[in-house]
This record gives structure tokens, C-alpha cells and sequence, in this order.
């Protein structure tokens, strides 16, 4: 059963040209000039209750704004949308209840206040009865270990700390569906493997629904098996995230940095690698996880030529649009 | 269907309760501060009173009205304008809610959006004008010898209420504003400012245009200067007829609230916050 669904969704800002001064803010009023952005570009696609699913896409490419059209913050310019069974913007009210969001990049918590306040606020914004709060409250304690801070301001805590008690107060209210704007931004390893624990976790026993937007393929791969991608506005992939994985993410790529004293024109040649691009001595070597580890990898590079330095890196979500689009593959 | 709008209402008054409280814990949280800026707020706007009987000394009467009368004009308009700007200030401060897309979150709760607003910056320190406007007031009773009757005592609170309605109407329209250009904005602080040093003064002092500007447009000459004539007994009184002199706060607040209410719920959906 799908609990969402997205249907031809478009939405487009006018920006306006900005004028200087008191007499321009006048005719800024009632003229109209400027350029429209289209942010979403004729989406569609659904999510079944139960279902952990990425939203990806580079810098830019409208999956905030999808998001907050779909939590009711943004007015389409066209197209239909339910969640829950409700049209999100003409039915705000109600769909509030039913959702949590949590915006990495910007808290919702009351910002002069510890944090326990903010939380009791919620209950009374919700309506929480204090039964199902205690309980709550209690669940994620344990599982976000909010212990140390929970008395602390909002404006003192640390941005892994604000993150957990951003987390808490999306899922207060119980809602069947999150919503979730890179809620790993900023945040070290350890917060990072922690926040995907908590996560996967609150998928798999309270069965909420979550529509996840990151930069990190990591994020994704451990958390979900479907993902969307989108660039421009556009939807470019609906599907699971291992045919992504196999397609584009088992290809690594190794820079190296050859020694001063080997002077190479073009590209090295290497079995099982290819030398995707050159930029004095620094290579680009790209091979595939299936068929050589990192260290044999290593191995071939170093036995045939002396490198200063290394590093490995793993396919990132900009690299794999960059790849859909050079593959000139609608998948 | 009628039940269930009652319910939400009720729902969103106990909520700006709630709101407002935990406000107030927070500033009383600075209890030196909050006395500095409430004393600092008072002087600064005694200056201002000052000003308006300092001109009483060059000249006894302001075409024909006297120091007490128009210090009744400005106790009524700081009062009504402080009683707006306490409680509706959420409005006035809109700009910055709009700029750091903290209306996204407005939006994300099962309120509604204008009590989340009104209720987003309360501060009691904004007293100062409301204590300032008694003040006023009460050099006018003084000053002036009005044969204050039971109903004239009981209509002065309801002028003030009237007043402080068509002030948030106000910050409304102008807060409505800021969904299509936030730039705009100091277009309509010059006209809610402007609006109370308006009120301030005896309508025909001004030129005949800005009359009809705050008499039609901005219906401010409604809740200061016609129920003033009537209060004060002033003679332009029996210009009119008594019950529209009465009656015209009560229309121009109902009617300016239901304007800004309508404005205010086009404005919101056309929120688009911001791009970052
Ligand atoms: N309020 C707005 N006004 C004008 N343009 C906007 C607004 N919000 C978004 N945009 C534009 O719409 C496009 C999509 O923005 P959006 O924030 O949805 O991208 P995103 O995928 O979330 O990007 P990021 O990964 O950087 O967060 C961008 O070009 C952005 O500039
Ligand atoms: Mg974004």
C-alpha cells in the first residue's frame, strides 16, 4: 500500500530581480522581472508504508523542495501529491501529526531553551498524552543516550548532540512517516554509524516510513534498499540501490602521485585498471571491487612504479549521476 | 463541523498560552536586564510625550484642541499601539522568521500558522509604551474636565481593543507582504509607525489626502479621532450622528481583522522559504 504518492509534481520559483534602496524595494512591489527556476521538474513515483527509501541527487538538483512540498511547507505548481491519504498542503493541519522531518541543516528545537523544554513544548504542540511521552521519551534516551545534555540549551549543544535531540522530537509524536534532510551533515564516523543504527532501528521496529535525503552513498547503502536519484529537477533512477551499487559502486578509483623522478607521458598501463585521467604526476586509476581488492590494487601500482602518495576513493553520488549521464543511461 | 472549528480554536488559545509562558520563563530567566530595557523603553518614550506638551507652550490649543485632549489622542494611540505590539509582535518581527526560513517550521506543527506567529515573541518589556499611554491618559483626565459617564468609562476600554486589532491587522498585511519580498517590508513600517504619530494629533491638522488615506485606506482616524470626539465631547461631535461616531471602531477593527485574516491565508500559500 502506498502511504505516498507523487504524481507529474513540478514546482518552480519566480526570482526576482533585486533593486537597491527604499525606491526599489517600491518597484519591487508590482514589477516583475526576473527568471523563473524550475527546483522540481515533473516527478513522479511512491512509497510503500514500511519502506526506507534514498532521495539523492548533487547540489541543487530539488530534493529539499520535494521534501517540503510533501510535509506541506510549499504549494506545487502542478501536480498531485497525498501522504497518508492527505493533499499535504491543503491539509497541513492534520498531516502534521502524521509526520516527523527532521532538516539537518537547520533544528526545529527552541533554540534559547534546554532541550527537555523544547520536548515538553512538543508534547503540548502534539498533544502527546503523558503516557506515550514518558515512553517515548524514555525509548530514545536509552537508544539516543541524550542523558548528558538533556538539560542543556539548545544554542550549547554540539552538532551530533542537536542532531539526536532533532531526531527525538521528529518521532515524539509517533508519526508513521519521516522525513529525514541530511541528517548525517556534519557529523563524525562515529555519530554517523550511530545516527544509521538508530535509524535502521526505528524503521525496523516502529515501522515508520522514511524518505532520506544524503550526500553520503555510504548513508544509503547500509540504510536502504531503494533509492531515488534526481538532477535538475528531473528524476533520473527509481529502483534498488544494488543495481546502482553494481552498476557504478563497485568502481573505485586510486590516486596516485608518482614519484618526481618518473617522468610518464599519458596514461599508465596497468592490468585490471584504467587511467581515467592525468594531471602532471597525479593519476586517476579506476577498477572495479569485484575483481582486485584495494591492496592488490596497490600491489600493481607499486610493483611497476615508485608513488610518493596514495589515496582510494569510493564512488560518491555526484560521481555516479556524473557516470548516468556519461553512460547517456536512463535506467 | 462548527464543533470541530470550536475545538481547533480552543486548542490554539491553550497553546499560545503555553507558548507565551515558556517565553516569559525565559526572559524572567534575566531579571536585570528585563527591568533595564522596560525602564530604558519608558524614558525614551517620555521624550516623546514631552514633545507633544512642549508644543502646547508656544501655542495654548491645537485648532481648538487643548493640551489634555491630545494628550487623550496620544495615551489612546500608545496604549492601543503597545497592546498590538505585545501581543502581536511575531508579526512585526516577520521579516527575520522569513529570511531564516523558521516559517518552515511554523508550518511542519498541527497549529495553526498565525497563533504560532502571534505567540512567537512575546516580550514584557514591551510594556513600556502600554505604561507610557496610561500615563498620557492619565494627565488627560486631569487636564481635561470631560464628564466621564459610566458608558463612556465602559466604551474607553473597548476603543483600545479596537485600536489594538486594526494595529496587528497591520503587522499582518505587512508581515503578508513579506511572502512575495521581504524587501518590501519597510514600506509597511512607515505606514504602522507613521500611523501611530498620526493618531497622535487631531485629524484636520493634516492635509486632506492623508486624511482620507487614514480614514478609507487605513481606517486609523476610526479608532483615535472619531471616538475621541464623541469621549471628549468635543463640539466637531455634532457632525455626526452619535452612533456612527460609536459604532465606526467596532466596523473598522472587524472589517481591517477580516482583511488581514484573508490576505494572511493567500500569503501563506505562497511561503517559499528558501533555498539553502
Ligand atoms: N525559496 C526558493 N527560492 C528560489 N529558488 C529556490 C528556492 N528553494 C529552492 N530553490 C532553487 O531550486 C533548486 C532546488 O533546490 P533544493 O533546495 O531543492 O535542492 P537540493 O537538492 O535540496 O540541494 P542541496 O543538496 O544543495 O540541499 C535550486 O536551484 C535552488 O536554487
Ligand atoms: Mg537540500
Amino acid at each position: 500500500m502506498a502511504i505516498i504518492t507523487v504524481d507529474s509534481l513540478r514546482k518552480s520559483f519566480w526570482v526576482n530581480q533585486r533593486r537597491a534602496g527604499f525606491a526599489g524595494a517600491v518597484r519591487g512591489l508590482v514589477s516583475r522581472t526576473g527568471h523563473e527556476v524550475v527546483a522540481v521538474d515533473d516527478i513522479s513515483f511512491e512509497i510503500a508504508a514500511g519502506e526506507m527509501v534514498g532521495y539523492i541527487g548533487p547540489n541543487g538538483a530539488g530534493k529539499s523542495t520535494t521534501i517540503k512540498v510533501l510535509t506541506g511547507i510549499l504549494v506545487p505548481s502542478s501536480g498531485q501529491v497525498t501522504v497518508a491519504g492527505l493533499v499535504p498542503w491543503e491539509q497541513r493541519r492534520t498531516l502534521a501529526g502524521k509526520i516527523g522531518a527532521v532538516f539537518g541543516q537547520r533544528t526545529q528545537l527552541w533554540w534559547d531553551l534546554p532541550l527537555i523544554e523544547s520536548l515538553t513544548l512538543l508534547q503540548h504542540v502534539y498533544g502527546v498524552p503523558s503516557d506515550r511521552f514518558n515512553a517515548n521519551l524514555s525509548y530514545f534516551r536509552e537508544i539516543l543516550e541524550l542523558d548528558g545534555f538533556l538539560d542543556t540549551p539548545v544554542r550549547q549543544l554540539s552538532l551530533g548532540q542537536r542532531m539526536r535531540g532533532d531526531l527525538v522530537a521528529a518521532l515524539l509524536h509517533e508519526p508513521p512517516i519521516l522525513y529525514l534532510d541530511e541528517p548525517t551533515i556534519g557529523l563524525d564516523v562515529v555519530a554517523r554509524a550511530r545516527m544509521r543504527e538508530v535509524l535502521q532501528e526505528i524503521n525496523r521496529e516502529r515501522g515508520v516510513t522514511v524518505l532520506l535525503t544524503t550526500h553520503d552513498m555510504d548513508d544509503i547503502s547500509q540504510l536502504c534498499q531503494r533509492m531515488l536519484i534526481i538532477d535538475h529537477g528531473k528524476l533520473l533512477y527509481d529502483g534498488s540501490v544494488e543495481a546502482i551499487r553494481e552498476r557504478y559502486g563497485m568502481e573505485r578509483t586510486l590516486v596516485v602521485d608518482l614519484d618526481g623522478s618518473e617522468e610518464i607521458e599519458g596514461p599508465l598501463e596497468l592490468p585490471g585498471m584504467t587511467d581515467v585521467q592525468q594531471d602532471g604526476p597525479r593519476h586517476w586509476l579506476r577498477f572495479r571491487r569485484d575483481q582486485a581488492s584495494a591492496a592488490e590494487a596497490i600491489t600493481a601500482v607499486t610493483s611497476r612504479h615508485r608513488i610518493r602518495d596514495l589515496t582510494l576513493e569510493e564512488p560518491d553520488i555526484e560521481g555516479i549521476v556524473r557516470r548516468i549521464y556519461e553512460g547517456g543511461d536512463r535506467l | 463541523m462548527l464543533g470541530a472549528t470550536v475545538a481547533r480554536l480552543l486548542e490554539d488559545v491553550s497553546l499560545y498560552r503555553i507558548f507565551v509562558g515558556s517565553r516569559l520563563r525565559s526572559q524572567m530567566q534575566y531579571r536585570e536586564s528585563f527591568l533595564v530595557m522596560l525602564v530604558l523603553g519608558f524614558v525614551g518614550l517620555t521624550t516623546e510625550f514631552l514633545a507633544i506638551i512642549l508644543l502646547f507652550n508656544r501655542f495654548d490649543t491645537l485648532i481648538g484642541w487643548s493640551v489634555g485632549e491630545v494628550a487623550f489622542l496620544y495615551g489612546l494611540a500608545s496604549i492601543s499601539f503597545g497592546m498590538a505590539e505585545l501581543f502581536g509582535a511575531g508579526f512585526d518581527n516577520f521579516p527575520e522568521t522569513i529570511r531564516r526560513a523558521e516559517f518552515d517550521r511554523v508550518l511542519l506543527r498541527p497549529q495553526s500558522a498565525f497563533v504560532q506567529v502571534l505567540s512567537g515573541d512575546f516580550q514584557l518589556r514591551r510594556l513600556g509604551r502600554i505604561l507610557q499611554g496610561t500615563m498620557a491618559l492619565g494627565f488627560a483626565f486631569a487636564w481635561t474636565s470631560v464628564a466621564w459617564s459610566p458608558q463612556k468609562l465602559a466604551y474607553l476600554p473597548v476603543v483600545v481593543l479596537c485600536g489594538m486589532v486594526l494595529y496587528i491587522g497591520f503587522f499582518v498585511l505587512g508581515a503578508t507582504l513579506c511572502f512575495w519580498t521581504v524587501d518590501s517590508v519597510e514600506v509597511a513600517n512607515i505606514i504602522t509607525y507613521g500611523g501611530t504619530e498620526f493618531a497622535s494629533y487631531p485629524l484636520p491638522i493634516y492635509h486632506v489626502l492623508m486624511q482620507r488615506f487614514f480614514t478609507f485606506v487605513v481606517p486609523l482616524a476610526f479608532v483615535s479621532y472619531f471616538p475621541s470626539l464623541y469621549l471628549l465631547g468635543r463640539p466637531e461631535a455634532s457632525d455626526w450622528p452619535q452612533w456612527l461616531l460609536v459604532a465606526s471602531p467596532l466596523a473598522a477593527a472587524a472589517l481591517f481583522a477580516l482583511v488581514a485574516w484573508l490576505a494572511w491565508g493567500f500569503g501563506v500559500k505562497h511561503y517559499r522559504s528558501t533555498g539553502s
